[in-house]
Formats: structure tokens, sequence, C-alpha cells
């Protein structure tokens, strides 16, 4: 018999780090191979399944950061490091981490959507001779909800940041919706060049808009998407655009494709 | 003319007294309102012939020919014996002899049903089916009886105004593995019906105590998890009537029986309506008959030798509620008791 | 080679075959079905060949035989989980030569998207062997299956023809052969519908932007109000998959459970609902287009050979609003037409 691509395997909790009061940041034991970009299937028997981008990995470990919104999220929250949750995957593309090495790399992340690009932030901030560039733009609402502090300061000191709140002024971040701070990007400077936008579908439209108006050309824009998924192994139909299912070939798309998935 | 007509005489083989001195409306019963079109050439000919041409609807599904003369009502009366013969002994299988001086009796009045389950999708029985079967039961018989069959508990055709309703409901039963939790049927109860539906664990859980049977969870399954029980089960109301003094909606009397509880509780019904009345038919609606024994006498008498049903349900008390068109209109006087 | 077998040499057959295959085919419930005094046709375990209700459609497709509405996944105690098992029994499934091409495509979904395989399907479907059903001549009023090309097959082992008393029973593997070596011989290949009273036009669709006027037709905003989003249509598809997974306990203390998956419907609001409300879809109408266009346009665009719908027309039958999907195609069909025709005429221009 063929390996049950639904079965989830056990894997221990090392770490839980609180980033805010309802998006903790859990890291697991694993062996698993994991792309930037992808994402697991986490579960907890009796409870249920949910799909939870990868943020970090490293030699033994995946780091995922769940926000707290519903029955399974909810029990997560109550593990302790020790404890066992369930994971199947990684699933998913990833983001053409090659394609971006030794070029200028723009990332615009908003709120949880900073999550699946933080891999991606953590291995050039690791190997920073691998890219030409880094701008990263990354909003949130508040200040109660920024995600990832220390990555976020540590980021100030080796790429272009701009960290913005929708509304509120504290020190270190700009005011406004990160769109406002698009055509801060010097596009113009830049030989080669790659955009990465993450965060809720809207932002992601209005980011994708405002980098086309800038001048960036369609196919340099990377998107990562969040669709309703069951099975994450394209089987269930949940998260299926036209063609396209985006558990298989997402949840990664350059704006070439990502613009045509009408939903 | 001068005219000298007994009317309580001419009623009783169902012609209605007209405002013009002399004419009378022929009421032609149509038990649970359905009947071959091809009768619809013989109503033109009776109003076309005896009447003054039109022919209205009745109310209680009558046809009802107005306009006919008294010294016509002989030949009219004639003329309507091959229909009557064939409706009531040969459709309905009424035990009677039918001769030329037209309808024996008015008492038990023309069987009301909505359409029922031939046509509408909402149905769960067969209200003209039903209809003829009572008409058997309860016809003819110079006790007056009100009686309409609904379908479903949308009730259409008003059982809840009657002195016996009889509404079609169905038993729903549930299969667990076809249910995909979709929730239609929760939306559809809660919509239609008395919310007693819920998801819980992905699965359908039912409040039954209060389901009225009227099947909407059925009809909007998309799965096939609910169906119907194939056998058909009936809710008896009683005590309904309009009027001019205390209107009032009939209560629910029995609950989830079959169709022979339905039809031996009327046969029971002229036995009790001859009790009350010490054997002196008048006409008065149903329910007074049985606010003047009281309820528990009714129920004896009604439900005597009548097999009950495992699933059936049987009131134990009626609490009526009347609108009282003159207030304190039920105290009265000891002399009027 | 073909047999002319007795009704009650039959029976005698399916129960020599029982032993080893549970036998499925369309069955009749009396008064089940959604209206007052209807019956219901799906499949079911068979016990003899009079259960089988070959001169009429089923309201449900056999895909449930081997694809279940719930199906538990794994079995949850305490402290350990257990795959969830089968009978070890062989299936024999009476079907139409559209949904055994129905089968297919279910096939493709479920042993080849992704490039994975869902054991859950596979362990089922290898153990299926058909009994083709011959169809009444140009199938029933809402087949639209020659226009969709799956009115043919072979891929059966038996093939039968129901007559008045008898049953002509054609053999295509070996392994029944011996059952029926003692039957009277007769020439006997099933007859394939070559023509159906419903006919489509599938709409070619060959450009991004034809899809994004489609997505904007006016034609979708009608099922608004027409369609009650009540998923009936892809209840009793033979071709439609998709399914939710859910984990439910069994006592009140949580302490044993399942994880299953129940069939879903892209027709129902929450199919693309996540967390925190955000959905997409979500009218009616928009609906009406993603199932039109997956049937008949995207999942040939993803895996070539084919369209998903196979024209069984169960969907028409079951639609309590009266929807028709072969009606549907052909609108689309016109107003692509029309789309193609404006584009032209533009160029000239
Ligand atoms: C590719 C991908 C990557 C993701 N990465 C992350 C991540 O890194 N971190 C993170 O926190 N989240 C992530 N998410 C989102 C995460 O999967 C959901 O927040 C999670 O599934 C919620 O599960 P729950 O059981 O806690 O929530 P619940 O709200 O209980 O949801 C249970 C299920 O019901 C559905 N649902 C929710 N609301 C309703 C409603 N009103 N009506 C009907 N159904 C409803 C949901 O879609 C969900 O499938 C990701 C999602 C995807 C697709
Ligand atoms: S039959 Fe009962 S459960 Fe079903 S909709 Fe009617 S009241 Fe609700
Ligand atoms: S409508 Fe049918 S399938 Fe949907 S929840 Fe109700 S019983 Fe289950
Ligand atoms: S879409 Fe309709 S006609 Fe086509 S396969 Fe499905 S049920 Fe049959
Ligand atoms: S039409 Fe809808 S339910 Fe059917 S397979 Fe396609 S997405 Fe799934
Ligand atoms: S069966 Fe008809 S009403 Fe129901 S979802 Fe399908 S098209 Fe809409
Ligand atoms: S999540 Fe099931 S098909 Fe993509």
């Amino acid at each position: 018999m063929s390996v049950n691509i639904m079965l989830p395997t056990p894997h221990k909790i090392i770490d839980i780090i609180r980033e805010t009061g309802n998006e903790y940041t859990f890291r697991i034991e694993t062996n698993a191979k994991v792309k930037h970009g992808q994402f697991f299937q986490v579960s907890l028997p009796k409870v249920g399944e949910a799909p939870i981008s990868v943020s970090a990995m490293g030699d033994g470990w995946v780091e995922l950061t769940i926000r707290k919104v519903g029955k399974v999220t909810n029990e997560i929250f109550n593990l302790k490091p020790g404890d066992k949750i369930f994971m199947r995957g990684p699933y998913g593309n990833s983001f053409p981490v090659d394609d971006f090495k030794g070029k200028d790399l723009v990332v615009i992340a908003g709120g949880t959507g900073v999550s699946p690009v933080r891999s991606l932030l953590k291995y050039f901030y690791e190997h920073p001779a691998e890219i030409h560039s880094l701008h990263l733009i990354a909003g949130f609402k508040d200040e109660k909800s920024i995600l990832f502090k220390e990555d976020l300061s540590n980021f100030r000191k080796r790429f272009n940041t701009i960290y913005t709140l929708d509304k509120d002024k504290i020190e270190g971040f700009e005011v406004g919706f990160v769109t406002e701070h698009i055509k801060k990007i010097p596009f113009d400077s830049f030989e080669n060049y790659n955009v990465v936008i993450v965060g809720p579908p809207v932002m992601m439209h209005f980011a994708a808009l405002e980098c086309l108006k800038n001048g960036v050309p369609e196919g340099k824009i990377w998107l990562s998407f969040e669709r309703k998924m069951s099975c994450g192994v394209g089987k269930c139909g949940h998260c299926k655009i036209n063609e396209t299912y985006v558990c298989l070939e997402g949840p990664v798309f350059n704006y070439t494709k990502a613009k045509n998935l009408l939903d | 003319m001068s005219y000298d007509i007994d009317i309580k005489k001419v009623r009783r083989n169902c012609y209605r007294q007209s405002k013009v001195r002399g004419e009378f409306m022929l009421q032609i019963r149509v038990p649970g309102g359905v009947i071959d079109a091809k009768y619809l050439s013989f109503f033109q000919h009776i109003a076309e012939t005896w009447g003054n041409g039109e022919f209205h609807l009745g109310v209680r599904q009558t046809i009802s020919i107005p306009g006919i003369k008294y010294e016509y009502i002989d030949e009219v009366n004639k003329y309507i014996r091959p229909y009557i013969e064939e409706i009531e002994v040969n459709l309905c299988g009424v035990d009677m002899v039918v001769d030329d001086n037209g309808y024996p009796t008015i008492g038990a009045r023309n069987i009301m049903a909505c359409i029922g389950n031939r046509h509408c999708i909402k149905a769960n029985i067969d209200t003209t089916d039903l209809a003829r079967k009572i008409e058997k039961v309860i016809f003819p018989s110079d006790y007056h009886i009100k009686l309409n069959i609904s379908g479903c508990p949308n009730d259409c055709a008003k059982a809840h105004v009657s002195d016996i309703g009889i509404i079609g409901i169905t038993k729903t039963e549930y299969d667990y593995d076809r249910c995909i939790g979709c929730k239609k049927c929760v939306e559809a109860c809660a919509h239609h019906a008395t919310r007693v539906l819920s998801v819980e664990k992905g699965k359908i859980v039912k409040d039954s105590c209060c389901c009225v049977g009227c099947g909407e969870c059925v009809l909007v399954c998309p799965t096939g998890a609910w169906t119907r029980n194939p056998k058909k089960f009936y809710r008896i109301l009683i005590g309904g009537r309009t009027g001019k003094q205390t209107p009032r909606m009939g209560k629910i009397f029995l609950n989830w029986v079959t169709e022979d509880v339905v039809l031996g509780v009327l046969k029971n019904w002229e036995i009790f309506s001859a009790y009350v009345m010490n054997n002196k038919p008048e006409y008065i609606h149903g329910g007074h008959l049985i606010d003047r024994v009281g309820y528990n006498k009714f129920k004896e008498m009604i439900l005597k030798d009548v097999k009950l049903n495992p699933e059936a349900m049987v009131a134990e008390r009626v609490l009526w509620a009347e609108t009282e068109y003159r207030s304190n209109f039920n105290v009265k006087p000891v002399t009027q008791r | 080679m073909g047999y002319c077998v007795s009704i009650k040499r039959m029976n005698e057959i399916l129960k020599e075959l029982q032993k080893e295959y549970k036998i499925y085919a369309p069955v009749r419930f009396e008064k089940r079905g959604r209206y007052s005094d209807t019956d219901l046709i799906r499949y079911a375990e068979i016990n003899s060949i009079e259960d089988v209700v070959y001169d009429e459609k089923s309201d449900f497709s056999p895909k449930e035989v081997i694809y279940p509405i719930t199906q538990a996944l794994f079995y949850f105690t305490e402290y350990e989980y257990m795959e969830s098992k089968i009978d070890d029994k062989k299936i024999l499934i009476f079907a139409r030569p559209c949904d055994i091409n129905g089968f297919r495509r279910l096939d493709t979904i479920f042993l080849k998207n992704g490039g994975t395989e869902d054991i859950y399907y596979k362990r089922l479907r290898e153990k299926v062997k058909f009994i083709l059903m011959e169809c009444k001549e140009g199938g029933w009023d809402s087949c639209f299956c020659v226009s969709m090309g799956s009115n043919k097959t072979d891929d059966y082992s038996l093939a039968v023809r129901f007559e008045d008393d008898n049953i002509l029973v054609e053999i295509k593997d070996d392994e029944f052969t011996n059952l029926f070596g003692d039957e009277r011989e007769v020439e006997f290949t099933p007859e394939f519908v070559t023509s159906n009273p419903t006919k489509v036009n599938i709409p070619e669709i060959d450009s991004y932007e034809l899809l994004k006027k489609i997505y904007d037709l006016d034609m979708w905003k009608s099922y608004n109000s027409r369609c009650i989003s009540c998923g009936a249509c892809t209840a009793v598809c033979i071709t439609c998959s998709c399914f939710t997974t859910l984990d439910v306990t069994y006592t009140e203390n949580g302490k044993v459970g399942e994880r299953r998956r129940v069939h879903a419907s892209c027709m129902h609001e929450d199919f693309t609902i996540m967390a925190g409300g955000l959905s997409f879809r979500k009218t009616a109408g928009e609906r009406m287009r993603f199932r039109t266009l997956h049937k008949i346009y995207d999942y040939k665009l993803r895996f070539k050979d084919e369209h998903m719908c196979v024209g069984c027309g169960r969907c028409d039958e079951r639609c309590p609003e009266l929807i028709s999907f072969a009606a549907t195609i052909n609108r689309l069909y016109d107003e692509v037409k029309k789309l193609k025709k404006a584009e032209t005429t533009k160029d000239i221009k």
C-alpha cells in the first residue's frame, strides 16, 4: 500500500514564543526539508487540521507562527513545550530563492503576512553576501500587533527597512498603510530585482497595483495566497481557483499568474 | 309570483335561499375539491339551463350555481342524479340510495382539501384520496361537520378553523452517513418551521418534541439524508370555527396518527353529535358540542373502539383561545345555560 | 462472448459472486424521494437481480460506493491513532457508460492530481469491476453524454441488457467466464446511445481575455435569485469530488474520536470561507460560474484529455429550482459566441 498522504505524524514542541497576545511562535522538532514559503497541515487529533506557514527553520526544527482564531488554533494555544503537535507536509511551492540571489529584493508584508516571508528574510539576513540589497516594508495595525520584534530590529542592521503602523505613532515606526510607503523604494536604482508581497488579500491587491504604478514589471512581483484548505494536497477542491490549486501550484504566485486567478 | 316555500326542506337538499324571492343556489359537493374536468360542461348546463348563467366557486369547494328558480328544483334534482351517483357512490363509495330528489342532506358539509401531494411539492399526503375516503364515513349525515384537510402544516385548507381539521405530516428519518453537515435543513427548519434542528460535531441533532412534521428538511437536503418515513401520518385538530360570536383556532387533539385512526375517529363523530344534541341534529359548530360536554367526554366518545397506532399522541387537555367579540360573552345567566 | 441468462439463473450466479464481491446497483427506495410518494433511486448493495433499477436513471451516482459521503480517515483514542479499515471483499458495480467514464475523472483527482494518491479512494477503487448497464435508446430526457463524448466505454468486465425474462450478458473479463459456462450462448454486445434529445455546445475559451469577459457576464447574476445554493447538483454528480475534513469526538469527555471527511459543495456559501470570515464567491451566481467552468473548462485545461462533466444529467434532474445545467452550458456558449463576434467586428474596424 502506498503512503497515506493524509497521515500526520506527532512532533515535539521545543519552545513557544509569545509574539503578541494572540500570536505565538511554536518551535517544533522535525527533520523535514522545508523551502521558504511552504506550509504544513498542522493538527490536533479530535480537534482538527489547519494549514500554517513555516516562519523559520533550522537544524532539526521549524517555527510556525500561529494566530489564535478558532477551533484548532485555540486548542494549539493550550499546548506547552514538550507537548506533541501533529503535522503533515511541507506542502506547496516556495519563493524562487535562487532567482532572488545576487539581485535586489523588495519585501512588502502586512500583519501576519510577515510570517510566511520571515524565513526568507532570516535566510538573507544570515547570508548577506547572497543578496545585492533588501528593502523591507513591514506594516502592522498597531503596537500590540507587531510580530517578530527581535527579528525586525536585527533586520534594520542589514536591510533597508520601513516599518509602519496603520495609525499609531511610535518610535521607529512610520504611520500609514504599507502601500503608502512603496513609492519610497528606489526602484530606478535597481539593476535586477524582485518584489515579494504578502498579507491580507486586499493589501496584496493594492500593494501590487502601487508597485505597477511605480514601474515594477508584472513578472517581478511575487505574492503568497491564502485560501480555505482542507487537504493541502490537491484532493479536496477548496483552494481551487480556475484550473489552479493554491495548495499545489501556490501559495506563492508570480503576478503574471496571480492576476489571472479570478475568483 | 308569490312563493310559499319550506326553505328548511330545500336547504336540506343543498339549495341556499337567495335574496331574490324564490331563487336558490345549488351547492354541488366536490369532496376534496378535485374531480374530473369533464363535469365542467355538466355544471355549465345547469347554470345555463336553470340558473342565471353564472357559477360560484364555493368557499367550501362546492360548485355553487345561483339563480335557480324554485319551480326548477325538481328538474335540477333529476338532472344531478347521475352526478351524485358517480361522485358519491362510485368514486367515494358512499353507502346511500340515490334518487330523483337531489342531495339527501346538507348536514355533513363538503370536505375541503388543498391539492395535496397529487401536485404540491410541500404536501405529505394525498388529500384528495383521503377526502374521498372520509366522504364515505361522514356522508350522508344530518349532523353538521365542517372538515378541512391540508397536505402539510402550511394548512392552506384552513384545518385550523374547522370542526375537525386534518393535516398531513411526515415522520422524517435521518441517515447519519449521508449527511454532510451543510446546515441547509437547519436553516430551512428555522425559516419555515420550528427551529428544532442544529448541527453538532458535523451532524444533525433534532429536538423531536417540537417537530411539526412539515418535511421542509427533506425538501432541502441535498444528499437525501432526510427522507420521509413511507408511512403516512396525520394531525387532527378540533374545535376551530369562524363565526360572528366566538371564532377560534382549532387545537391539536391527536398527533402522529395513521389513516385508520383518522377514519375511526370520524366514524364516532355522528354518535358523539347525537349524544350531545339528544338525537336532534341542529346547525351548531363542533367546538360548541365539545364545550357542552367537556373535552374529556369528547375524547372518551370519539376514541371509542379506535385503536391508536404506537406513534400516536393524544392531547391531555385543550386550552381554547377564543376571540370574544363581546367580553364575558361566555358568562351567562343561570336560566340560559 | 454473449450469453442469455434467465432471471432465476442470474440470481444463482449473483449468489455465487456474492461470496467474493459486494454487488452494487441502482436500487429503488420506495417513497423516499424528495417529494411525497416519490421514490428515490440510489446505489446500494443488491441481493437479487430484480433489485436493479435498470429502466430509470438513478437520482444519485455510483460514486458513493467507493467515495462514501462520510468516511472515517483515522480513529483516535487517548494516546493512539489508527487508519480506518475496510472490508476485504471486492466490488462489482452496475453502471452506465457515463458513470464509468465519470470514475475516470474521479481517478484523475484522487490518484493523479498533485502527483499523489489518496489511499482511501485507491483502496476501494482497486477492488472495483464494472458491469455495464445498457441505456435505453437515446438515454433519458436530461442525458447529454453524446455531447460530452462519454456515451461509450470499453472499461467493463460484464455488460448486461435486461429483457423481459432474460438477461443478455457479455463477458469481457475471463474471471467470470466459468460462472456462465452452462448458459445459452448468443450474439450480444451492448449498444451505446448515439444521440440524446438534450445536446450541449461547449464554448471554446482560448484566452484569458475571453475568460475575464466570461467572468463578468450578466448571465451569472440571473442565478442569484434562481439558485438556492443547496448543493443538490454537486451531491448527485458522478464527477464532483470535493470534501471537507473534520475531527469529532464520540464522548463527552472527548477522549476518543475520529478524523473524517464528508462531501462538500462549491455551491454552498461556506465552501471558501476562511477563519475570520473572509470568503470568495459570495453570490450564488459566482458559485454557479465556478461550478460551470470547472465542469466544462478548467478541468480540461488542467488535465488535457476530457471535460469533467460527463453529461449524466443528474444535476438537471435533481435541482429543486429547475435550473438546467445543459441550458446553462448552452447559454454560456451563446454568450461566448456573442463576445467573439464583438471581438472580430472590433478587429475589422
Ligand atoms: C497556505 C496557508 C498558510 C497559512 N499560514 C498561517 C500562518 O502561518 N499562521 C496562521 O495563524 N494562520 C495561517 N493560515 C490560516 C490558518 O490556516 C487558519 O487561521 C486556521 O485554519 C484556522 O483554524 P481554526 O480551526 O483555528 O479556525 P476556525 O475558525 O475554527 O475554522 C475552522 C474551519 O472553519 C472555517 N470557518 C471559519 N469561519 C467560518 C464561518 N464563519 N463559517 C463557516 N466556516 C468557517 C475555516 O475556514 C476553517 O477551515 C494559513 C492558511 C493557509 C491557507
Ligand atoms: S419536519 Fe420537523 S425537523 Fe423537518 S423542517 Fe419540519 S419541523 Fe423542522
Ligand atoms: S440538509 Fe441534509 S446533508 Fe445538509 S445538514 Fe441537513 S441532513 Fe445533513
Ligand atoms: S455536471 Fe451534471 S451532467 Fe455533468 S457529470 Fe455532473 S451531474 Fe452529470
Ligand atoms: S463543481 Fe464544485 S463540488 Fe464539483 S468538483 Fe468542481 S469544485 Fe468540487
Ligand atoms: S441544485 Fe439547483 S438550486 Fe441547488 S445549488 Fe444546484 S443549481 Fe442551485
Ligand atoms: S487544499 Fe485541498 S485541494 Fe487544495
